[in-house]
């Protein structure tokens, strides 16, 4: 535990680099040829003979550099480390509002005398943004009660989904009125005729739901990686059987 | 009493071998060798002419004739298990139940692993488990999420239903003993490695250094069928080049704690997850006998372990606070099967296979029920030890078992990609497990292994709410914390 923090304790003022680098300075010795490989070969390969093999600890899924930005244990453990180093501005959660473990909505009432439920959302956006970067500890006598389930579903859609409703409206209208465009010069069928038609209802479906999931060009990589993820363990599994006929259960 | 026992067996087949004097003609050249003098002690009991036992070296290489899969053998079949945990001590007692002479090298006879040590209800009763060697029946859970929002898992269960709590030096000494009954040799001893003299049908020769007795002895053994059950640093697997997994790191420190504070945990197992505690599983704090297992694991992040340690003592605080830290574990936990399960006639199970669960890491109950697969397999193909089995009759326990556990294990990787991702997901992923519906498919998946398709409509309420959910708590998320992927590493 004490090598890692005298490590650190000499690059405070890199506090801002990764976790892992600031800390574990071998990553980046280990890291280093490897880089340099890509630029120029062969004198790379000799340097990277002289390597130590990796330890336990950073093999076998550890992530490291570019693949581990934004996986590490940012907020969190930083800050937890910033608090050893006493440097850390230490934040503790505390607001009047937040009686007995839970916001009283009394206190939340807006002008109307109704709840204004844009403050407890904003209220408790804050409370979860300390607790990310300052964990407490969990406590028997103060038990948590608030329940996000208690904010009614249409405070979440005005708040949330609206500014994006726009957007995504705004861009299945456009994309829907080209392609109509498209469809009228090609075969002739006006906007009226391609409405009243199953293959034009279809369609017409068809580009607002795909607006919804995919917004921009990168929700593209998204999906690609989520599919990924969704099917690697099963291609982990059935790497066993590859080219290898399958027993019957009862043979 | 134990090894007094072993020390005879070991006594016992040299005097056996030594009418036949095995070393003084044949000119080995190792001094010593178990699979011989076993085996000319085996074939003398099965009525085998004693001309054919060992004269010379030839004539040893014509005993040891190589044998074509499905071939009669005149001898009962030889298996050696490698490692004595709950998958090999339950594959070695299987094969010893059908007659087959079994070898079961274990090095540390005691070895306390650091292990949660939790059983499913299910195991106590499949493998006729004493209740003496369940120290604690925990029947409650505390999920805490990363705002600390804490759910009470267990209002469920039935008054006899609980999550047994073991030590493992006691669990892996009885189902080792069990097996010894049963016929198995148990082998104190190192393996050191293995060769096949005479190509891939011949037999394995396999050195160990045993500890047999007062000092080192290295020994050579010879067998027809080898089952790598010596855990996620296998050395079977790397000989027969199965192929490497991604592993977690868990750590835990066993920490004893006063009485008033142990009370607490009596039949209590809390999980804290957080990007704190782990930033892709999940921290724990686990009774134990007459302490509690605070520890905490991660794939991605395994130089930072400590840290994350740390986080989990702080998560826990109080609870535990005052408590002295009495034993300090650090074990790799396979995340997913190697790409070689079975190679020629060795077959690997257990945590040596890689058959840990993802989101809860559990592993006991999937090696000990691998090991009786694959030991029973091995039964059922040689027919009870009377002919050679083959690559395509191991592969009959690997297909078995990947149609009977593949939907639990994928229901398990997609609850660890849904709900490991983020701090968000974790808060939703508590909120979900406050539903009795959730907890009761749980523990019902859990306690007995089985995924019951639970009552439609209440699973699509329970979609609605867990969608809900995950939405509410990524839009209360502003600060740009960690998001884990579990993809392509």
């Amino acid at each position: 535990m004490a090598a890692p923090a005298s490590t650190s304790m000499t690059r405070t003022t890199r506090r801002t680099t990764l976790f892992r680098a600031a800390r574990a300075p071998r990553v980046t010795v280990r890291r280093s040829p490897v880089s340099r490989a890509s630029e120029n070969g062969s004198t790379a390969v000799v340097e990277a003979k002289k390597e130590r093999s990796p330890s336990p600890l950073e093999k076998g899924g550890t992530l490291d550099g570019e693949k581990a930005l934004g996986k590490d244990p940012a907020g969190a453990t930083k800050a937890k480390l910033n608090k050893k180093l006493g440097t850390a501005s230490e934040q503790t959660f505390e607001d009047e509002r937040w009686v007995n473990q839970t916001w009283d909505l009394s206190q939340f009432s807006g002008s109307d005398g109704n709840t204004d439920w844009d403050a407890v959302i904003d209220a408790e956006m804050e409370r979860r943004r300390i607790l990310e970067e300052n964990p407490s500890p969990s406590s028997l006598k103060e038990k948590v009660l608030f329940d996000t389930a208690i904010i009614p579903w249409w405070a979440w859609v005005r708040r949330f989904h609206l500014p994006e409703a726009e957007k995504i409206n705004g861009r299945a209208a456009m994309v829907g009125y080209f392609m109509a465009l498209v469809i009228d010069g090609l075969t002739g069928t006006g906007i009226w005729d391609q409405q009243n038609s199953f293959l034009g209802k279809v369609a017409l479906n068809v580009a607002v739901i795909g607006i919804m999931f995919i917004g921009s060009t990168s929700d593209l990589g998204k999906l690609k990686g989520l599919w990924e993820e969704a099917t690697f363990y099963d291609e982990q599994w059935n790497k066993s059987w590859e080219g290898v006929e399958r027993p019957e259960d009862d043979e | 009493m134990k090894t007094i026992s072993r020390m005879t067996m070991v006594a016992g087949t040299k005097a056996a071998a030594a009418p036949g004097s095995v070393r003084a003609r044949a000119p080995l050249a190792t001094p010593n060798r178990i699979g011989n003098t076993a085996r000319s002690a085996v074939s003398q009991m099965a009525g085998a002419p004693a001309g054919r036992v060992v004269v010379s070296r030839r004539r040893d290489l014509s005993l040891n004739a190589v044998y074509q899969d499905g071939q009669k053998l005149d001898r009962p079949l030889r298996v050696a298990i490698v490692g004595g945990g709950p998958a090999g001590a339950c594959a070695a007692e299987e094969c010893a139940k059908a007659g087959i002479e079994t070898f079961m090298v274990e090095r540390k006879m005691d070895n306390c692993k650091p292990c949660g040590g939790a059983i499913p209800l299910c195991m106590i009763d499949e493998f006729d488990l004493p209740s003496e060697i369940i120290d604690r029946k925990v029947n409650r859970m505390k999920m805490i999420s990363p705002s600390n929002v804490e759910v009470d898992i267990g209002s469920t269960l039935k008054p006899n239903e609980y999550i047994g709590m073991t030590r493992r030096e006691i669990l892996d000494d009885y189902l080792r003993q069990r097996a010894e009954e049963n016929g198995a040799k148990v082998i104190n001893g190192l393996f050191m490695g293995m060769e096949q003299k005479e190509g891939e049908k011949g037999p394995w020769t396999m050195k160990i250094n045993s500890y047999e007795g007062e000092e080192k002895k290295k020994v050579d053994l010879e067998v027809d069928v080898v089952v790598g059950a010596d855990g996620a640093n296998s050395r079977v697997a790397k000989i027969i080049d199965a192929g490497d997994f991604d592993y977690a790191i868990a750590y835990q420190e066993r920490i004893r704690i006063d009485d008033d504070r142990m009370k607490f945990y009596e039949n209590l197992a809390e999980m804290y997850v957080g990007d704190d505690v782990s930033p892709d599983f999940y921290g724990w704090v686990f009774p134990k006998y007459d302490h509690v297992g605070v520890g905490t694991g991660t794939v991605i992040n395994k130089p930072a372990i400590k840290e994350y340690q740390d986080a989990i003592r702080d998560r826990a605080g109080d609870k535990i606070s005052g408590g002295q830290i009495i034993k300090i574990e650090a074990h790799p936990i396979p995340e997913h099967p190697r790409p070689k399960r079975i190679e020629g006639r060795v077959a690997l199970v257990g945590d040596a296979a890689g058959y840990v669960t993802k989101c809860s890491g559990e592993g006991i109950y999937f090696a000990a029920k691998s090991g009786r697969m694959c030991g029973e397999a091995i039964a059922a193909r040689s027919k009870q030890g009377t002919q050679m089995i083959g690559e395509r009759d191991l592969r009959t326990y690997l297909s078995k078992w990947d149609r009977k556990y593949w939907p639990t294990y994928k229901v398990l990787d997609i609850l660890q990609k849904v709900f490991y991702r983020s701090n968000a997901a974790r808060e939703a992923f508590v909120e979900m497990c406050s539903s009795e519906y959730v907890q009761r498919m749980t523990f019902d998946s859990y306690l007995y292994k089985t995924v019951v398709p639970g009552n439609p409509i209440s699973d699509l309420k329970l979609l609605w709410g867990t969608v809900g959910s995950i939405l509410r708590s990524n839009a209360l998320r502003v600060s740009q914390g960690p998001t884990v992927t579990f993809g392509r590493k």
